[in-house]
Parts: C-alpha cells; sequence; structure tokens
C-alpha cells in the first residue's frame, strides 16, 4: 500500500490544485510542493524498505471480473529508481516554476494528474490498469503543453499527443493478443511472464508491443514528437516529459515487451540495437546543428534514450542494468538541463537562441558553472551517474552485440563530447554573433544570480546524480537484483 | 388473453401516456394566455412527473413487486412484449435518458408549440421503449415508425429556422425510404419463416438452412433500413444536417435514445442467424458497413467548425465501432455492443447537453470557435465537456474506455485463434484502433477551443437552471463511474441481457 500512496497524493494533489482559485497562486505552489514532496518522500520510504530481488508491496484485487481486469501493483528494483526519479523530477519542477502565476490552479491540477499517471505505471503489474495510467498521462502532456507552452505550442503538443496516441493504440492491440494468446484469460504482467508463447507468436507480437512503447522512448524514426514537445512545452512540463514520460515508454518495452515474451526479444533484438545506435548518433549530430538551446537538449535527451533502448537490446545482465540506470540517471540530468535552459537562462536573457547569448560566464558565472557541471553530467564524466550507466551499457553491448554496434554507439560519444563542449563554448563563452537589437541589449543586462528554489532544485537533481555515481552499488544492486529473476527466463 | 397482465405490463407506459395528454390539455385548456417560459414549464413538469412515474413502475417491475409472467406475456402477445430484467432495464434506461433531454428542452424554447414538443419527445421515448422490448417483426416495426415519426416532426419544431425545415425533410425522405427497405426485409423474413415473433429463433434457424440465400437478401435489406436509422455509412447522409439543424435537445435525443433503440433491435434481429456456422455472407456485409463509417464518421469529423455537426461525424464513427462488437457474433459481442451503446449515449447526451445550454440563445449555429475561453465564464460546464468529450475519445477513466476496449476484447475473442492476420477480426480491430487516433484530433480540437483559448467567452451567460445543471452533473457522474466502477453494469448485461 505505501507504494501506492504516490498515486494516491499526486491525484489528490491534483484534485485540491484544481479546486483552489486561481488567484492563490502563492498559496497553490506550496501546497504543489506539498504534493510533490510528500510523493518523494513515499518513493523514497519505499527505496528504503527494500531489500530483495522479489516483487514487494503487491495488492491484488480484481476490478472488472468478466475482462479479466485485476488491480494488481507492487515494485521491484526495476520500477524503485523509476519511482525516485519521477519523485525528484516533480519535486524540482514545482520549484523551478516557482513563479508560475498564469491559471496556477489548473497547472498544477493538469501537472499532478499527469505525474500520477506516470507513479502508476510504474507501480502496475496488470496490463489493463498500466495502459490505464499510461493513456491518463497523455491527456494532460496536451493541455500543459498547448496552454502553458511557448512558440509552435498547440503545434507540437497535438503531435505529441498524437505520436503517444498511436503508440497507445499498437499497445492495446498487443495487449488484447496477449490476454487471448496466453490462454490464461488475465492481464496480470506475472501470470502472463509465467505463460508458453510459442515462437512464432512472440515474433509477431513483439514488435507490435515494443514499437508500442518505444514511440514514447523517442526511438528513431518515432522521434520527432520529442524535440519539438520539449521545446515547445512549459519548463516544469519539458522536465517531466524528458525525465520521466520517455521513461514509461523505455520501461513498458523492458517490463513488458522484453519481460512477457523473452523469445521475441531475442529474435528482434539486433534490430533495436541498429535503431539505438541511428537514435545516440542521430539524436547527437543534429544536437550539434541546432540554434535553439532548447532543441539541443531535446535532440540530447533523443540520443540518451538512444543509449536506455541499446541496454534493453544487450538482453544480458550488465547491460540492461546499464538500460535502467541510464534512465534514472537521464531523468534526472536530462530535467535538470531543461530546467536551466528554459527557466534559469531563460527567464533571465529572454532567449533561447544560442547566437544571441553573449559571453554568459562574464555576467552570470555562478549558473554558467551550474550548466557546464550538468553539461558534463550528460556527457558522462566519471563521478556522475551518466558515466555508470553508459559504461554498463557498452560493457554489455560488447558482450552480446557485434562491435559494428559498439564502435558506433562510440561515435555516438565522441559526438556527444562534441556537441555539448560546443553548445557550452556558444552559450557561455561566444561573442554574440546576431546582428539583432536584441543582443545588443543583451550585452547590456545585468543578470541576478539563482533564486532559493531554483538553487534548491538545482542541487537536488546534480545531488541526485553525482550521489549515484560516486555510489552507484545504492541503485543497481537492486536493479541487477530484480532483472537476473528476468533474465533467467531468457537464459531458459 | 389475461388483461389484467397485459395492464400490468404496460402500466409505465399507461402513465407515459396520460402525462403526455395531461400536458397538451393543461397547455390547451388552462394556459392559452400564459407566457411560453411558464407553459413550457408547466408542461415540464407534468411531462417529467410521467416519466418519473414509468420509471417507478418499472423499477417496481424490476424487482418483482409487480410480478410478470414474462413467458405468458411473450406467447400471449406473439412477441410483442418481451419483457425481461434485460428488456425491462435498457426500457428504464431509455425513460430515464428522455427524463433526461426534457429539462434542456425546456430551457430553450424553439418554438410556440409548447405541450406538442414535450408530447412528440414523450412519444419517441415510448416508442423506443417497445423497441426493446418487442421481440415481434410488425410490433417492433411499428414502434421503430412511432419513434422515427415523432422525431421527423421534432426536427422541423423549429419554426422560425429554414435549415430546422430542410433538415426535416432530408431527415423524412431518407427515413421514409429506409423504413420501406427495412419493411421489405422483413416481409422477406416473414416469407421464409411464416412467423413474425422472432422472440424463439427456431423457425429462423430452419430457414436458413432451407433457404439461406434469401435470408441473406432479407438482411441485407434490414441492414440498410436499421443502417439509416443509427446512422451507418454510407446510410448517414442524413445525419449531420439533422444533427446540425434541428433543435439541440431532439439532435441529443436522436444520437442517444435512438440509437441505443436501434441497436438493441438490430441486436435483435439478427441474433437468430448469429450462431458459429451462421450466415456467413453477413459478416462481410457487416464489415463493409463499419470499415466505411469508422472512416467516414473520423475522416468527416477532422474539416467540421460547427460542433454539433463534429458530434454528428462522430456519431456516425462510432455506429462502426458499435458494428465491430456486432460482428463478433458472440454473446459477449452483443455485451459489448449494448455496454457501448449505453456509455456512448450517455456522454453524447452529456456532451450536447453542455452545446444545448451554452449556445442554444446565441440565436445562430454555434462554432466550435464560439467556446473559445469558455473555462474562463464556465468553469464547471467546461470541465463536464471535457469529460463527455473525453469519454467520446475513449480516454480512461472514462466510460468511454471501457466501452471500447469492451468492443476490441470481444471482437478478438470471437476468433482468437488465428493463423494469418487477415483471419479474426484483428484486422478491424486495427483499424478501428487508427481510427480512434484520428478522433482524438478533433475532439481535441473541440478541448483545445474550450480550454487553452485566452479570448473571453460570448457564450450563454445565463443560468442553466437547476434542472439542466443536475442532468449534466448527473450524466458526467455516471460516464466516470462507469469508467472507474464498470464491473457491475457488464456483469448486469453479461447476466441478463444476452
Amino acid at each position: 500500500m505505501t507504494a501506492l500512496l504516490t498515486v494516491i497524493i499526486s491525484f489528490l494533489g491534483a484534485l485540491v490544485c484544481g479546486l483552489m482559485p486561481a488567484g492563490l497562486h502563492r498559496r497553490i505552489r506550496w501546497v504543489a510542493l506539498l504534493t510533490a514532496g510528500l510523493g518523494l518522500a513515499t518513493a523514497f520510504c519505499c527505496a528504503l524498505r527494500y531489500s530483495g530481488p522479489d516483487m514487494v508491496d503487491e495488492i491484488n484485487s480484481t476490478w472488472i471480473a468478466s475482462l479479466g481486469v485485476s488491480f494488481v501493483t507492487g515494485y521491484d528494483g526495476i520500477s524503485l529508481p523509476l519511482l525516485l526519479v519521477t519523485g525528484l523530477v516533480a519535486v524540482s519542477g514545482v520549484l523551478f516554476t516557482w513563479n508560475l502565476d498564469h491559471r496556477a490552479n489548473q497547472f498544477y491540477a493538469f501537472y499532478f494528474a499527469l505525474i500520477g499517471g506516470v507513479y502508476g505505471v510504474f507501480l502496475s503489474l496488470d496490463l489493463f490498469l498500466l495502459f490505464v495510467f499510461y493513456e491518463i498521462a497523455i491527456v494532460p502532456k496536451y493541455f500543459l503543453i498547448a496552454i502553458w507552452g511557448g512558440a509552435k505550442r498547440e503545434y507540437a503538443a497535438m503531435k505529441l499527443v498524437m505520436y503517444s496516441f498511436g503508440g497507445s493504440a499498437l499497445l492495446l492491440l498487443g495487449m488484447l493478443a496477449l490476454y487471448f494468446g496466453s490462454g490464461l484469460n488475465t492481464f496480470n504482467l506475472l501470470e502472463l511472464m509465467e505463460a508458453n508463447f510459442s515462437g512464432g507468436f512472440q515474433s509477431v507480437v513483439f514488435p507490435i508491443l515494443f514499437l508500442g512503447f518505444a514511440i514514447l522512448a523517442g526511438m528513431w524514426p518515432f522521434h520527432t514528437w520529442a524535440p519539438t514537445g520539449h521545446a515547445a512545452a512549459p519548463t516544469a512540463a519539458s522536465m517531466l516529459l524528458a525525465g520521466v514520460v520517455m521513461k514509461l515508454g523505455a520501461y513498458g518495452c523492458l517490463r513488458v515487451a522484453v519481460g512477457v515474451l523473452p523469445e521475441g526479444a531475442m529474435v528482434w533484438a539486433p534490430w533495436i540495437a541498429v535503431f539505438a545506435v541511428v537514435n545516440i548518433v542521430y539524436g547527437a549530430l543534429v544536437a550539434l546543428r541546432q540554434e535553439d538551446f532548447k532543441y539541443v537538449i531535446g535532440y540530447s535527451s533523443v540520443s540518451h534514450m538512444g543509449f536506455v533502448l541499446l541496454g534493453i537490446a544487450t538482453l544480458n545482465l550488465t547491460g540492461m542494468t546499464g538500460a535502467v540506470l541510464q534512465m534514472f540517471s537521464h531523468g534526472v540530468i536530462g530535467a535538470l538541463l531543461f530546467a536551466l535552459v528554459g527557466t534559469v537562462i531563460y527567464s533571465r536573457t529572454q532567449t533561447r537562441m544560442l547566437d544571441q547569448l553573449h559571453r554568459l560566464i562574464d555576467r552570470m558565472p555562478g549558473i554558467a558553472w551550474v550548466f557546464i557541471v550538468a553539461g558534463l553530467a550528460s556527457m558522462g564524466l566519471p563521478g556522475f551517474s551518466g558515466f555508470v550507466s553508459e559504461l554498463y551499457v557498452l560493457l554489455g553491448a560488447w558482450g552480446s552485440l557485434s562491435g559494428w554496434v559498439v564502435a558506433a554507439a562510440g561515435v555516438g560519444i565522441l559526438a556527444t563530447f562534441g556537441y555539448t563542449l560546443v553548445k557550452i563554448h556558444e552559450a557561455f563563452f561566444r561573442e554574440g554573433t546576431a546582428d539583432s537589437e536584441g543582443s545588443k541589449r543583451l550585452e547590456q543586462a545585468d543578470y541576478p544570480p539563482m533564486t532559493l528554489p531554483e538553487k534548491a532544485g538545482v542541487t537536488l537533481l546534480l545531488g541526485a546524480s553525482i550521489l549515484v555515481g560516486i555510489c552507484p552499488w545504492l541503485l543497481t544492486n537492486h536493479i541487477s537484483g530484480s532483472l537476473e529473476l528476468l533474465i533467467d527466463r531468457l537464459a531458459n | 388473453m389475461d388483461y389484467q397482465l397485459i395492464f400490468n405490463a404496460l402500466l409505465p407506459d399507461l402513465i407515459v401516456v396520460v402525462s403526455l395528454f395531461v400536458a397538451l390539455g393543461v397547455d390547451y385548456g388552462c394556459m392559452r394566455q400564459a407566457g411560453i417560459r411558464d407553459r413550457a414549464n408547466k408542461a415540464l413538469q407534468i411531462c417529467s412527473l410521467g416519466l418519473i412515474g414509468g420509471l417507478v413502475v418499472l423499477v417496481l417491475q424490476l424487482n418483482g413487486t409487480l410480478s410478470l409472467d414474462y413467458s405468458e406475456l411473450l406467447d400471449a402477445t406473439h412477441g410483442q412484449l418481451m419483457l425481461s430484467p434485460s428488456t425491462l432495464a435498457l426500457k428504464w434506461l431509455l425513460f430515464a435518458l428522455g427524463l433526461a433531454v426534457l429539462p434542456l428542452a425546456a430551457r430553450h424554447m424553439v418554438t410556440v408549440q409548447v405541450s406538442e414538443y414535450f408530447a412528440l419527445l414523450l412519444l419517441a421515448t415510448l416508442g423506443m421503449g417497445f423497441m426493446v422490448t418487442s421481440r415481434n417483426l410488425l410490433g417492433a416495426f411499428v414502434a421503430l415508425e412511432v419513434v422515427s415519426l415523432s422525431l421527423y416532426a421534432l426536427c422541423a419544431l423549429h419554426q422560425t429556422s429554414r435549415a430546422s425545415a430542410e433538415a426535416a425533410l432530408k431527415y423524412l425522405t431518407y427515413g421514409g425510404v429506409s423504413s420501406a427497405f427495412l419493411l421489405f426485409g422483413i416481409s422477406y423474413l416473414f416469407g421464409v419463416t411464416g412467423e413474425l415473433d422472432i422472440s424463439q429463433g427456431l423457425l429462423m434457424k430452419e430457414a436458413l438452412i432451407r433457404a439461406p440465400m434469401l435470408v441473406t437478401v432479407a438482411y441485407l435489406f434490414i441492414l440498410v433500413g436499421l443502417g439509416f436509422k443509427i446512422a451507418v455509412a454510407p446510410f448517414h447522409l442524413w445525419a449531420p444536417d439533422v444533427y446540425q439543424s434541428a433543435p439541440t435537445p431532439v439532435a441529443a435525443w436522436v444520437a442517444s435514445g435512438s440509437k441505443i433503440a436501434g441497436v438493441v433491435l438490430l441486436l435483435a434481429l439478427l441474433k437468430p442467424v448469429s450462431m458459429p456456422s451462421g450466415n456467413t455472407a453477413i459478416i462481410p456485409m457487416l464489415a463493409i458497413l463499419a470499415v466505411v463509417s469508422m472512416a467516414v464518421g473520423n475522416l468527416g469529423a477532422l474539416r467540421q467548425i460547427n460542433i454539433k455537426r463534429l458530434l454528428a461525424y462522430s456519431a456516425i464513427a462510432n455506429a462502426g465501432y458499435l458494428l465491430v462488437a456486432i460482428l463478433a457474433f458472440t454473446e459477449e459481442g452483443r455485451a459489448a455492443a449494448v455496454y457501448y451503446a449505453v456509455v456512448y449515449a450517455v456522454a453524447t447526451l452529456g456532451a450536447f447537453a453542455v452545446v444545448a445550454v451554452l449556445s442554444d440563445r446565441l440565436g445562430r449555429e454555434a462554432q466550435i470557435d464560439d467556446f473559445r475561453g469558455c473555462w474562463k465564464a464556465r468553469p464547471w460546464l467546461s470541465l463536464a465537456l471535457l469529460i463527455f468529450v473525453l469519454s467520446l475519445a475513449g480516454i480512461p477513466p472514462l466510460a468511454g474506455f471501457v466501452g471500447k476496449f469492451y468492443l476490441f476484447f470481444a471482437a478478438i475473442q470471437s476468433h482468437s485463434q488465428i493463423g494469418h492476420w487477415s483471419e479474426g477480426l484483428y484486422w478491424l480491430v486495427a483499424l478501428a484502433l487508427g481510427f480512434s487516433v484520428v478522433a482524438l484530433y478533433y475532439y481535441l480540437k473541440v478541448l483545445k477551443a474550450v480550454f487553452v483559448s485566452e479570448e473571453t467567452c460570448k457564450l450563454d451567460k445565463d443560468s442553466i437552471g437547476w434542472s439542466s445543471g443536475a442532468v449534466i452533473l448527473i450524466l458526467s457522474v455516471i460516464t466516470v463511474g462507469l469508467g472507474v466502477w464498470p464491473g457491475p453494469l457488464i456483469e448486469f448485461i453479461g447476466q441478463f441481457l444476452i
């Protein structure tokens, strides 16, 4: 029951925020912070109490008996890091939108509806329930982007929702196929994992399910919703999108597609690896060419999600541990980067175009150094969580995939170094090149230092990344413990 | 013949009929000098009382206080009164939905013929009640005609509007032709079986073996006829005009009540042939209708700017989804079709109700853009519209989602073991899922206008009145409730309805 509190608290928070009058935005943000904080605290409690590799905290009750649907929740070492990252991003999202006063009640209602859906997906052990939470998360995204977003927001919101919904349509088809293919008349994931699907069935249904989830994970060539969606979204929403919503897809790929249909996974793994590597390299190269700071981060998200997919494609313990750790790691760092670009820098410079930013290192040194540290974390330097997770993924890939794939991923890492350093240079150390009124105005601007909520948010996210970077066993023990149970089935 | 039995069975309908005439009599007798508002309120009160009385008696019949010998009744009336918990429940539902339409009609009176408006609404409700309880080919046909004739007249009630008259004429011509088709099909069925009572279905099974071709032709005509009534493409051409130009409460009633009644009648007519080895020629016919409906409805809705027209195309698309479940030809499929028809009717009635209270006094046809910025002035109505529209789109945790899921579930279940993708109904479900993605686009377009825009809303600022408010509240609670806790209703349908 403890873990389910995260869902309940979030939905209650959504309700309370939604019912408060919009004029009380100061009070609403405290309610929001309290809700997000309680969610994080609950997730943290779950983490502290978790010891073994098994599924714990299980709730199992019938929901719609005639359709074989039951309400089953629980968590294990795979869902745990994702619960934590959801909590972290939710809290820091509130902190980074501390000044929001436009329709604040509705904003937080949609925000927490989305977060409740996300928690729900990570906790669901019934495929129908998982699907319900997965879809609950879709509609709030639309409104968060379409109402509070930036340029091209309505287009971006619609595109994102269409892609998500398209993915979930595939998912529903795959789900029904699993239900009737297994002959067990249940959507319970744990029971479906024990079912005997024929090899032919697995190799047909696996790509449907996998693709359904992978669209939300930003897999090339279905990634195009991600950069436009991230760029148009308000900061808190893009933090959630990059931080946790893309992880929903990856988590589904791992838990449902690979977990239930291991033989199908083995058939398709080489293809997934190819797509994953394309993600890594293509995302990094496109990021290099972007002029809008938020698009840079958006494409870097696509690139980093490639590592998650590559880790899943390895189908061995090391690689998949890396994949889950990378979900956590990118969740934290991606959210931090979006927060820095979308709020901390944008609210001061009023532009995201790199050619209009003018030697920010002189005028906002504190913020610049924070961004540089975050950029290094994103590059995967030792000491940060990204290093550990990418290392795991590459080691796993070396063990099971062809050398060419690993080599190509290596190229991707080089490209990541390239675009991170180039963009840091362009933003912070370069003279503004745009010959416009804007850049003239920027030259004289004097920027205030970071506010307290911003500092708190940065500390939270960066601290999590560094903590996991230095002591990865805090998470990896649990992750690999639970993954072993999953991989044992692959081996059989 | 035991007249006491028939009296007991028809008591709910009698009460409604009496209230109908009382409403007419009071309006003509005592209220000639009164203002139109007072007359509308008086008629509303009388008619509501009548329907409530009918509902109470139906409950008594359902829980056995007013005991009915179902089988004797069936024999005595040659299948014209097939009363059972299932059909009584459906009749109850239709009466309740009819009760929900009345306050909407009273709120914005489009005509000086006040009591006729209400009397016709009640008459349509009565007809629908008979449609779901009749298993006699001719009885069902007469009931259907009662519904249709009332609805034709209701459509034309907006006397100052040319469009209303045009829509009614269109509805009448199309509807008349479709009735002819239906009657022709029914006559063929009668010809091959020599029996009007289809409640047993035994003769039909024999006929199916004896003259399969003739039965197929009969069903082809029946499908054309009923297809018109429930707005299945390509027999949908009347729907957008009627939905747009008829008074909004009437459009709501066409979309919800007559759809449920039509679907139930279609299921009853198809039941005798719905066995595994049944008539295979009907399946491709239904499949084609389903695909065309989903395509025409969903693609047609994309470019609508009038909200009622958009709901009309959504109705066409939803008729297509319904056919997917009917195609399963299993008990599960019929249960899914009924469940879907119910949740669709509730959601679409709710959506029409919100549109009616917000835009009926606008003095012109409401465009989607008229709803821009509606959240500011009307937060609660906007929230209700959000619930109804998302339910139509099939987003959890709302009733429409469970309905769609159940449809697809039943469709695949009917042939779950397949060798090739073209076997079974996987392909049809995949297609339906694809179209539901398209559908989300236009539903979101409506919600975008309502919630995203910052403009000041130009719509009706009047109080909506407690009765219309209660209707909208109850419908939205049902829509959420049936999504979160659908088990009891599904079990009820599965247990009794099939």
